[in-house]
C-alpha cells in the first residue's frame, strides 16, 4: 500500500510512462489491473463512459433552445427574446418548426446535423424549490426533496454497474469535492488549469518519502494523502504527455473547454476512469443577460466550446455527455433585462447512443394557461427519467438497477424514443 | 521561548473542560485548538498568553472574544502599501468611472482608427498586447490589495487581532460578494474593513444592515436593480422588481432554505426593498430613492408593511430586516453555522440550541453568543475535530513562517508579498480564491468539501515554499505528536520547518 516500497519515479522525464503507471496500480494495489484486462475484450457498449457538464446557478434554456415560432416568446421578453431565425449570425439558429439555437451554439450545429446531439426541453426535478443551493443537492443526489445525508448519484452508480470485474471509476475536474461524486467509491479530483500538470514537491524522491512517512498511518488524512500522492503523480504524467500531444501548437483552450480537454485526456490515459464530472459557473443572470451578443451569449460561447472538446474526446460507442442545470428560468423577463429562478429547462444530451437531431419529450408552449405558478416553463418530465433513458443503455443497467439509483422516479415511456435502439 | 515548548506537560488535563466522562484535552491540545480556531496557528505571544491566563485556556478564550471586540472598534491597521482597500467610497467611484470612460475613449478610438485604414490595426487590438503593457488600473489594484489584506490580517497578529480576523473571514464569507463580479470588484476590501469587520461581535440586525447598504452587496445581487414595477427607465424602456437580493436575504443571510417564507414572500420583500441602491457621492455609497420605491402595501411573514399605520419608504427594509434577524428560524442558522465554523462539522444540537437561545435572549448579541461557544464543553470536546480548509491552511503556513524578525513589527510585515502571493496562487488553485466564491451561499468550510487527496498533496507546495528561510520549527514541533515529531527530525535540519508545515499535526485546527 505504501509508495515508498515502490520507488517509481526516479526521474520523471526517463522513465517509460506506460510502465511507471502500470507499476503504480498494481504496487498500490487499486482495484483496476482486471478491468483494464477485461475492458480490451468486452463488447463495445459494456466501456460506456459517461459525463456529466452541471451549469450551475440555472442556465437560461429559453435563451439556449429558442421557442422562435412561439408569439408569447417575444411577448414574455420584450427585451431579451433571441430574435427569429433569419439566416444571419444576430438571429437565433432554426432547428425546426418550433426550435432555435441560440447564435453562440452554432458550434453545436454539427452535431445536432449528424444526430449526435439531442435535447429535452421541459425537465426538471419534481421538487419545486427556488433555492439554487437546494435545488442543486437534489440533482447532484438524484433525490429531490431530501436535504442532507446521501452519497452523490454518480458515486452511486459507480458502485451499482453490473459488469462484475469493471466497475467505473470517477474523476471530476474543477471543483474541490462536488458533491454529485462524493460517497463511498473513490473519485479522482484535478484541480482546474495548469496546476493539475505539475507533480509539485511530491515529485522529489527525498520529500515525497519524508512526507510518505508523516503520512503512513490508517487514520483517513493519511489514507487520503497517499492516494493524493499516487493519484497526482498519474494525473501530471498522463496531462503532460496528452495535453502536449493535444495542444499540437495551437495553444490551451480556456475555461470550461480546457477542463473539457483535461478531462478527456485523463479518461483516455486511464480506460477505468468512465464516470466524469465537469462543472461551471456564472449562469444566474438576473440582470442585463443580453440576447445574440452579451453576458449570457459569452457563457454559452464557452459552454458550446467545451462540447465541441467533448464531442471529439468521448466519441466511442456507448460514450455520453449530459449537460444540466439545477432548475430553469422565469419566462418573462425581470425588471432588470434579466431572468429570475424558474422551474423546467432543457436538458442536453450528445453521444452515438442517442436519437440526435431531435427535440424530445412534451411541449406545451409559453401560453399564460401553460405556465408553473403563470411564471415558468412547466417540468413536463422528472430530470432522473431523462438521465435513466441513456444510462440504461450505456451501463446496460436493468430496471431495479435503476430503481436504486434513482428512487421514487418512474421509468418515462414518453421518451423511450431518446436513445437509438439498433 | 522556543524551549519552554518542549517541556510542556502532555499529561496536564483541562479537567474543567470536558464532560467527565470524556477524556480531555491537554493542555497543548487546548492551547493548539484556541490558537487555531479564535485565531489561525499558535504564534509564539499567543502560546505565552494562553499559558499565564490563570483561567487556563477557556478564561483566555473568553478574554480574546472581548480582545477581538474592543479591535473591532477601532480602525484596521492597514499598511500604506494597501491602502486603496480603505478608499472613500466616493472616490472609488470616481476611480470606476474614470476607467470606464477611458476605456470607452480608447475603444472608439480604435473603432475609428479601423475605420480610416479599411482593416484592423494590429496595434490597438488589446489580444495583442502582453499583460504588462497594461496601464495601471484602480480597479485590479483594489483587488489584489483586497486579497493581500485578507491574508496579512489573518497571517499577522501584530496587524490585526486573530479571533477579529477569524470573525471577519466568517461573516464575509455569510454575507458574501463576490470579486469575480465587475461592478462589485472595486468595493470587496472596503466591504470586509468597513461593513463586516467593525460589525462581528456587535449586534448581527447592524452587521446584516451594514451588508445591505453597501455598494458591494447592492451590485452584487443586483439590489441597485430592484426597482418599483412600472418605473420608467432609460430609452423609454419600463424597469421592475429582481427579487435576487430579497431571495438570497431570506434564504442564505437569516432564515435558511427551511425558514418558513413562501415565493410570496420572496416577492413581497423584493418590493419592500425597492429603492435601496447605491449612490456615488454619498460617503455611505448608498442611499434610498423614494422615486423607486413601490409605495404599495406589502406583506412579509404575515407582518405588513407600507400600509396604514406601519412602517413606510426606507423604513420598511430596516424593520423588514430587523424582523428577519430576530426570527427563531434565523438564530438556529446562525448557531449552527458558527457551531460548524467553530466546533464541529456536525456540531452537538445541545449546543447549535444554546446559542440559538442567547443570539434571541441578547437580541442577536453576537458579542454574547461567542462567549457562550467558547465557554461551551463541546468547543473543548476532543472528540470534535476540525479539519483546515485551504484558507485555513494557508493563513497558518504564512504566520508560523513569519520570519521572527518580521513578527511584532507591522511595517515590516507588507515586506512579504512574495509569501503572500503564493498564498493566494495557492488558494485559487485549491478552489478558495479569497474574495472569490461566484455564489452568495458562501465556501463549505467542512473536510467533506475540502479534504480530497490530490489537493491535499499541493498543500505540502506551498509548505515548502513558504518554509524556505523559515526559523528550526521547534515551536510547532512542541504541539505534534511524538511519532510526527521523531520523524520529522530524523530528515536534515533545513528540510524541518517544510515537513512542519505539511505534517498532518499542522492539517487540523
Amino acid at each position: 500500500m505504501n509508495l515508498t516500497d515502490h520507488p517509481l519515479v526516479t526521474d520523471g522525464h526517463a522513465l517509460d510512462r506506460r510502465r511507471l503507471l502500470g507499476g503504480l496500480i498494481a504496487g498500490a494495489g487499486l482495484a483496476a489491473a482486471a478491468p483494464r484486462a477485461f475492458a480490451q475484450t468486452a463488447p463495445a457498449l459494456e466501456r460506456g463512459r459517461l459525463v456529466v457538464v452541471f451549469l450551475r446557478g440555472a442556465y437560461d434554456g429559453l435563451s439556449a433552445l429558442v421557442p422562435w415560432s412561439d408569439p408569447d416568446y417575444t411577448r414574455l421578453r420584450p427585451t431579451i427574446a433571441v430574435a427569429t431565425p433569419d439566416g444571419t449570425t444576430a438571429t437565433a439558429i432554426e432547428l425546426d418548426r418550433r426550435f432555435a439555437l441560440h447564435p453562440a451554439l452554432a458550434p453545436l450545429l454539427p452535431m445536432w446535423n449528424d444526430g449526435s446531439l439531442a435535447v429535452v426541453p421541459a425537465a426538471g426535478s419534481p421538487n419545486r424549490t427556488r433555492s439554487h443551493f437546494e435545488a442543486q443537492y437534489h440533482w447532484e443526489t438524484g433525490l429531490p426533496g431530501q436535504s442532507s445525508g446521501s452519497p452523490g448519484w454518480l458515486n452511486r452508480l459507480a458502485a451499482i454497474d453490473p459488469a462484475r470485474s469493471g466497475a467505473p471509476r470517477l474523476i471530476g475536474v474543477g471543483e474541490a469535492n462536488p458533491h454529485i461524486l462524493s460517497g463511498p467509491m473513490r473519485a479522482r479530483l484535478i484541480p482546474r488549469g495548469q496546476a493539475a500538470t505539475r507533480a509539485g514537491v511530491i515529485g522529489n524522491d527525498g520529500t515525497r518519502d519524508a512526507l510518505l512517512d508523516l503520512y503512513s498511518g490508517d487514520d483517513r488524512l493519511s489514507r487520503a494523502f497517499r492516494q493524493g500522492v499516487e493519484s497526482r503523480l498519474m494525473t501530471s504524467k498522463e496531462l503532460a504527455a496528452e495535453m502536449a500531444a493535444a495542444d499540437n501548437g495551437a495553444g490551451s483552450p480556456a475555461g470550461l473547454a480546457r477542463d473539457a480537454q483535461q478531462l478527456a485526456a485523463l479518461m483516455r490515459a486511464d480506460a477505468t476512469l468512465r464516470i466524469g464530472f465537469l462543472s461551471a459557473g456564472g449562469w444566474d443572470t438576473h440582470v442585463n443577460q443580453g440576447t445574440a451578443t452579451g453576458l449570457l451569449a459569452t457563457r454559452l460561447a464557452s459552454l458550446a466550446a467545451a462540447l465541441v472538446q467533448l464531442r471529439s474526446g468521448f466519441d466511442r460507442p456507448g460514450d455520453l455527455v449530459l449537460v444540466f442545470s439545477e432548475f430553469g428560468r422565469t419566462s418573462a423577463e425581470n425588471g432588470s433585462r434579466g431572468t429570475d429562478h424558474g422551474r423546467g429547462n432543457a436538458m442536453w444530451m450528445i453521444g452515438r447512443e442517442v436519437a440526435g437531431g431531435r427535440v424530445h419529450g412534451h411541449w406545451e408552449g409559453l401560453a399564460p394557461g401553460n405556465l408553473n405558478e403563470g411564471r415558468d416553463l412547466p417540468v413536463l418530465h422528472d430530470f432522473r427519467a431523462v438521465i435513466a433513458q441513456p444510462l440504461a443503455r450505456i451501463f446496460r443497467l436493468p430496471e431495479n438497477r435503476l430503481a436504486d439509483l434513482f428512487p421514487g422516479a418512474a421509468w418515462d415511456a414518453s421518451l423511450d424514443g431518446l436513445v437509438r435502439r439498433s | 521561548m522556543l524551549m519552554l515548548m518542549l517541556g510542556l506537560p502532555d499529561a496536564t488535563r483541562l479537567a474543567s473542560a470536558a464532560a467527565p466522562s470524556t477524556p480531555a484535552l491537554t493542555e497543548p491540545q487546548a492551547i493548539w485548538r484556541a490558537a487555531s480556531r479564535l485565531g489561525y496557528w499558535p504564534s509564539e505571544q499567543q502560546v505565552a498568553a494562553i499559558r499565564a491566563h490563570p483561567g487556563g485556556p477557556r478564561g483566555w478564550a473568553l478574554d480574546e472574544v472581548d480582545r477581538a471586540f474592543e479591535a473591532s472598534l477601532q480602525p484596521a491597521r492597514i499598511p500604506e502599501q494597501l491602502s486603496q482597500v480603505t478608499a472613500p467610497l466616493p472616490e472609488v467611484f470616481a476611480e470606476v468611472r474614470r476607467e470606464r470612460e477611458a476605456r470607452l475613449r480608447a475603444d472608439n478610438a480604435a473603432a475609428a482608427g479601423t475605420t480610416d485604414t479599411g482593416r484592423p490595426q494590429a496595434v490597438a487590438t488589446p489580444a495583442l498586447q502582453a499583460p504588462t503593457a497594461q496601464p495601471p488600473s484602480f480597479v485590479r489594484t483594489s483587488a489584489q490589495q483586497a486579497a493581500a489584506w485578507r491574508m496579512l490580517s489573518c497571517s499577522d497578529p501584530s496587524v490585526e487581532n486573530p479571533l477579529l480576523s477569524r470573525l471577519t473571514e466568517f461573516w464575509f464569507n455569510h454575507l458574501n460578494v463576490f470579486v469575480g463580479r465587475a461592478t462589485v470588484r472595486p468595493f470587496t476590501g472596503h466591504y470586509a474593513v468597513h461593513a463586516i469587520r467593525p460589525n462581528v461581535l456587535g449586534r448581527f440586525e447592524d452587521l446584516l444592515l451594514a451588508s445591505a447598504r453597501h455598494p458591494a452587496m447592492l451590485f452584487y445581487l443586483d439590489q441597485n436593480q430592484n426597482v418599483a414595477e412600472g418605473t420608467p427607465g432609460a430609452r423609454g424602456a419600463v424597469r421592475g422588481l429582481n427579487e435576487n437580493y430579497a431571495r438570497e436575504l431570506m434564504e442564505l443571510h437569516t432564515l435558511g432554505v427551511d425558514g418558513g417564507y413562501t415565493q410570496q414572500d420572496v416577492r413581497e420583500l423584493a418590493r419592500v426593498l425597492t429603492g435601496w441602491t447605491v449612490d456615488p457621492t454619498a460617503p455611505s455609497g448608498f442611499r434610498f430613492a423614494p422615486r423607486l420605491h413601490d409605495g404599495g402595501e406589502k406583506t412579509v411573514l404575515g407582518r405588513r408593511f407600507g400600509g396604514p399605520g406601519s412602517a413606510q419608504g426606507e423604513r420598511e427594509g430596516v424593520e423588514a430586516i430587523a424582523l428577519l434577524a430576530s426570527r427563531p428560524a434565523t438564530a438556529r442558522r446562525l448557531a449552527l453555522r458558527l457551531a460548524r465554523f467553530f466546533v464541529a462539522d456536525e456540531p452537538p444540537r445541545a449546543l447549535v440550541d444554546r446559542l440559538a437561545a442567547v443570539y434571541l435572549a441578547g437580541n442577536g448579541d453576537l458579542r454574547g453568543v461567542m462567549r457562550q461557544l467558547v465557554a461551551s464543553p463541546e468547543f473543548w470536546d476532543p472528540a470534535n475535530e476540525l479539519f483546515k480548509t485551504p484558507y485555513d491552511f494557508a493563513c497558518s503556513a504564512l504566520g508560523a513562517s513569519a520570519r521572527t524578525a518580521a513578527a511584532g513589527n507591522a511595517a515590516a510585515a507588507p515586506a512579504r508579498p512574495p509569501a503572500i502571493g503564493l498564498a493566494l496562487g495557492f488558494l485559487a488553485a485549491a478552489g478558495q480564491p479569497v474574495n472569490g466564491w461566484q455564489t452568495p451561499d458562501g465556501y463549505g468550510t467542512d473536510a467533506a468539501t475540502w479534504l480530497s487527496p490530490e489537493s491535499l498533496t499541493r498543500r505540502a507546495d506551498l509548505a515548502a515554499a513558504l518554509a524556505r528561510g523559515m526559523d528550526e520549527p521547534e515551536q510547532l514541533l512542541g504541539f505534534y505528536d511524538e511519532r510526527t515529531r521523531e520523524r520529522i527530525r530524523k530528515v536534515p535540519t533545513a528540510a524541518r520547518a517544510a515537513l512542519a508545515l505539511a505534517a498532518p499535526d499542522f492539517m487540523r485546527k
